[in-house]
């Protein structure tokens, strides 16, 4: 079953929390609310579950306008930062509660949470306290109590934030598996860390101040963002305030060569490279800097070069002879690599 | 630590000894002793005897014990259900109707124990509602006294509660009463234990609105105790008094265990 | 009516029928004199009367004083356990919430034993220096009531401090030591700021408490200490004057509920 937003707005004494969203998850499909903290992704999520009523718009699960209906009857399953597991019942009445809640007949109960269970791999906790299981573990448990109600649709909402990095890519790998067993279920997963986003999703939804940004695959957002804040946001980037000219743009006084297709000569827009993507010497588009810091991060060097007010980044397979602080260096990228986006309010 | 030299921590400690031992800790031991004593005019108690645990465990005093503790019991079984019940309406309100509901059941502890009895005994004088002269204006007045802290113990361990618990319930396809019953309740458990101990220690204890509401054949302890030393009988007042803080103890205790039990098993 | 405003009234009806109602009932009664219809004269006749005005002068000062010297112990000690721990510091801390499940009037029970004219205290005097009479006769005065109050309320003072003690940093604390500042330095700049809320909120419960204080006062058993709350019991129950029980109850009550709501005021500020 899929999930539509439908200009879904959401307020708390009279302050916007999200602004009218428009946005559809297919059936099947993992969708992921990527932002910082108070852009609204949360409160989506919260949306779909029930826990907050919008103050316009509906919200679909399928065809069902589940607006005004109460969370116990949206048939939701959901997974949660802190687990939230039920700290009297052990992991087996943990993962039946919903079945119970629902009266699902004794005999088959059981059946589903070994089910569930199995496919958390869980199966050897069952008697066990929640506090008697490790983070990860109790993350699992949370997962298999909501897979327990065969939800067509799940929402996670930060389910590996609590974790520590090690266990977290485990987890990221497990769900991308959980994924691939259960192809009819829809995901939706609120995150601010762009890694689990990019590794997990079929669809990313960037959301900032209240409002959906941009929507499409990692790839998508990746190579084509729409605004200087999707770029730095998914996989930091040079964002170069620069003037367009016929045939590219000017930045500081150096001209480069850039798609400008739809952009008038004369606007002001910005420039955006991934680190990546600049390299040191010559090439096509040629910017001369001075080098302000350089970082040794093992496989890379990132190189800090300051030209023309602005400070760029340059991320370089490991150096033999990297530059000295003060060095005058040429950095180039393909004018390919680079993409051109409206000018934002502030230039980072 | 605050003070890190030997000396100037030795005497911090002297002198929180100086105040503490004589302040707080021998109020309770000159009673113990007194208890087992018939004359005290010097340093220690003198002619040790156990004749007044014999009288404050028999006759009156013992029929005081127990209707203290039906009393107490009662009034705190009453006040827990009315307390947690307001408590969980006003948690599901908005902020406005909860404050004032807050308001309502916090204005027991402000009134004075004394007016709430004369209230009461104006109050229920009369018909239709004859109370006074029963047992019941009294466990009605005790009621109305812990109400206010059970609701407001309950509302502070409502408000520490983790909403996703009940989120994630409703997500799962739980009803609000079936949310409350399994997973709410059983959450709160320890608190209502805790609020239940407070409520029993509090109705053991209450004298000033009992003193205006008594009818003679429910005679709590503290009214035994007072009456015992308003005639001179220090020592037996004493020893019923010994009595009436084990019993307190020895509820709070056994309360306590059932929460213990009770709770994430 | 919302669904949600229907589940808090039951609750409410009863608190209306066992509580608020019985209170306006007092307030009624207390328009109505003896002589018949409804006047404030039980109102003129009150305050005219010495022994209220006297009453009223006792309760506040008592309620004052025994408010202050609760604080001023209460932070000491509660500082001492806190910051300056000692073997049994825990111990302690549990001995003061057991002492706050004790009534009142043992405390004044205790004193008697202690401090009354054939007491410890008393006996030790005459006992070493042969006098008739001890020094200690200041047991059925206010000041008697004032230790017995000191004592009995410190520990609602010390509790919230001591919660309030344990959520400070004391890396703040250390850091602070390691700059070279000294202890009573560290109290006054970096842990009273932070208790203050808690002592205020403790400070403003004792204070409605002493106000309404009635067991200590009434087993000190002295015909000079009279309070408002003992003024009441002794009006209605020894006077059967219930409409003048009634005026004394109404200002009794204003006082106190006007107290506590700037205790919840503050309590509210301070987080607790």
């Amino acid at each position: 079953m899929g999930i539509r937003f439908d200009s879904v707005t959401v307020a708390y004494d009279g302050n916007v929390v999200l602004d009218s969203l428009d946005l559809t998850v297919e059936p099947g499909e993992v969708m992921a609310l990527l932002g910082p903290s108070g852009s609204g992704k949360t409160t989506a999520l919260r949306a779909v579950a029930g826990f907050v009523r919008p103050a316009s718009g509906r919200v679909l699960l399928g065809d069902r306008d589940v607006t005004d209906l109460p969370p116990h009857r949206r048939g939701i399953g959901m997974v949660v930062q802190q687990y939230a597991l039920f700290p009297h019942m052990r992991v087996h009445e943990n993962v039946a509660f919903g079945l119970k809640a629902r009266k699902t007949p004794k005999g088959e109960i059981r059946g589903r949470v070994a089910e569930a269970l199995e496919m958390t791999g869980m199966a050897g906790y069952a008697r066990r306290f929640p506090r008697e299981l490790s983070g990860g573990q109790q993350q699992r448990v949370a997962i298999a109590r909501a897979l327990a109600i065969r939800p067509s649709v799940l929402l996670l909402d930060e389910p590996l934030s609590a974790l520590d990095a090690q266990l977290r890519s485990g987890m990221l790998a497990e769900l991308s598996r959980l994924h691939r067993e259960l192809p009819g279920v829809s995901m939706l997963y609120v995150t601010h860390d762009q890694v689990e986003a990019l590794t997990l999703a079929d669809r990313i939804a960037v959301m900032d101040a209240a409002r959906l940004q941009q929507c499409g695959t990692p790839r998508e957002l990746y190579r084509e963002p729409k605004s200087e804040f999707t770029a730095s946001f998914v996989g930091g980037a040079n964002l170069l305030p620069v003037t367009v000219v016929s045939g590219g743009v000017d930045f500081a006084g150096t001209e480069l060569k850039a798609d400008t297709r739809g952009a008038v000569a004369g606007a002001r827009a910005t420039l955006c490279v991934r680190p990546h993507l600049v390299g040191l010497g010559e090439g096509p588009n040629r910017i001369v800097g001075t080098v302000t810091e350089i970082q040794w991060r093992g496989a890379t060097h990132r190189l800090y070069a300051e030209a023309g007010g602005h400070t760029l980044m340059a991320d370089l397979r490991e150096l033999k002879n990297p530059p000295a602080l003060g060095d005058r260096v040429m950095l180039h990228f393909a004018p390919d690599d680079a993409v051109l986006l409206p000018a934002g309010v502030t230039h980072a | 630590m605050l003070v890190h030299s030997r000396k100037g921590r030795w005497a911090v400690w002297a002198v929180f000894l100086v105040l503490f031992v004589p302040l707080f800790a021998l109020p309770l031991l000159v009673v113990l002793g007194a208890s087992f004593a018939t004359h005290w005019s010097g340093v220690l108690p003198s002619g040790l005897t156990t004749a007044h645990y014999r009288s404050a465990t028999r006759g009156e005093a013992l029929q005081a014990l127990t209707t203290s503790l039906v009393t107490a019991l009662t009034a705190s079984l009453l006040a827990l259900a009315a307390g947690a019940w307001a408590a969980l309406a006003g948690a599901a309100l908005n902020k406005r109707h909860r404050r004032i509901l807050d308001a309502l059941f916090v204005l027991p502890v402000a009134v004075p124990s004394v007016v709430v009895g004369l209230s009461v005994l104006v109050a229920f004088s009369k018909p239709p509602m004859l109370l006074n002269g029963t047992r019941w204006i009294v466990i009605l007045a005790h009621t109305v006294l812990v109400t206010a802290f059970a609701h407001q113990s309950v509302s502070a361990a409502i408000t520490r509660l983790d909403p996703a618990y009940e989120q994630v319930a409703a997500s799962l396809g739980a009803r609000p009463g079936y949310v409350l019953w399994r997973v709410r309740l059983p959450l709160l458990l320890p608190s209502l234990t805790a609020a239940a101990g407070l409520c029993i220690a509090l109705s053991m204890g209450e004298l000033s609105a009992t003193m205006m509401l008594y009818p003679p054949d429910w005679t709590p302890l503290p009214v035994l105790i007072y009456a015992a030393t308003d005639r001179g009988a220090l020592f037996t007042g004493s020893a019923v008094a010994v009595v009436l803080m084990a019993a307190t103890l020895f509820t709070l205790f056994a309360v306590s265990r059932i929460g213990a039990k009770a709770s994430y098993r | 009516m919302p669904r949600r405003l229907l589940w808090a009234m039951p609750p409410v009806a009863l608190l209306a029928l066992f509580f608020l109602y019985p209170l306006a009932l007092v307030v009624q009664q207390s328009l109505q004199p003896d002589s018949g219809g409804t006047s404030v004269q039980p109102y003129a006749d009150v305050f005219a009367s010495e022994a209220f005005r006297h009453a009223l002068w006792t309760t506040v000062w008592l309620a004052l004083a025994s408010t202050a010297g609760c604080m001023v112990l209460g932070l000491l000690l509660a500082l001492v356990i806190a910051f300056v721990p000692f073997p049994g510091a825990k111990a302690v801390a549990r001995f003061v919430d057991v002492f706050l499940s004790f009534p009142s009037f043992l405390i004044t029970l205790a004193l008697l034993f202690i401090y009354g004219s054939v007491g410890m205290a008393n006996g030790l005097w005459t006992d070493i220096t042969g006098a008739a009479d001890g020094p200690f006769q200041f047991l059925t005065t206010p000041w008697g009531v004032l230790l017995a109050e000191v004592t009995y309320f410190t520990p609602f003072v010390m509790r919230p401090l001591l919660a309030a003690f344990s959520q400070l940093d004391t890396a703040q604390l250390e850091a602070a030591g390691s700059l070279g500042a000294r202890a009573p330095r560290i109290v006054r700049q970096v842990i009273l700021p932070e208790a203050l809320p808690a002592l205020a909120a403790g400070g403003s419960l004792v204070l409605v408490l002493c106000l309404n204080e009635f067991g200590i006062v009434l087993f000190t058993g002295a015909k000079g200490v009279t309070t408002l709350p003992m003024l009441v019991y002794s009006k209605a129950i020894l006077e059967s004057d219930y409409s003048g029980a009634c005026v004394v109850a109404v200002v009794n009550v204003l006082i106190s509920v006007g107290l506590y709501g700037l205790y919840r005021v503050v309590s509210r500020r301070a987080g607790a």
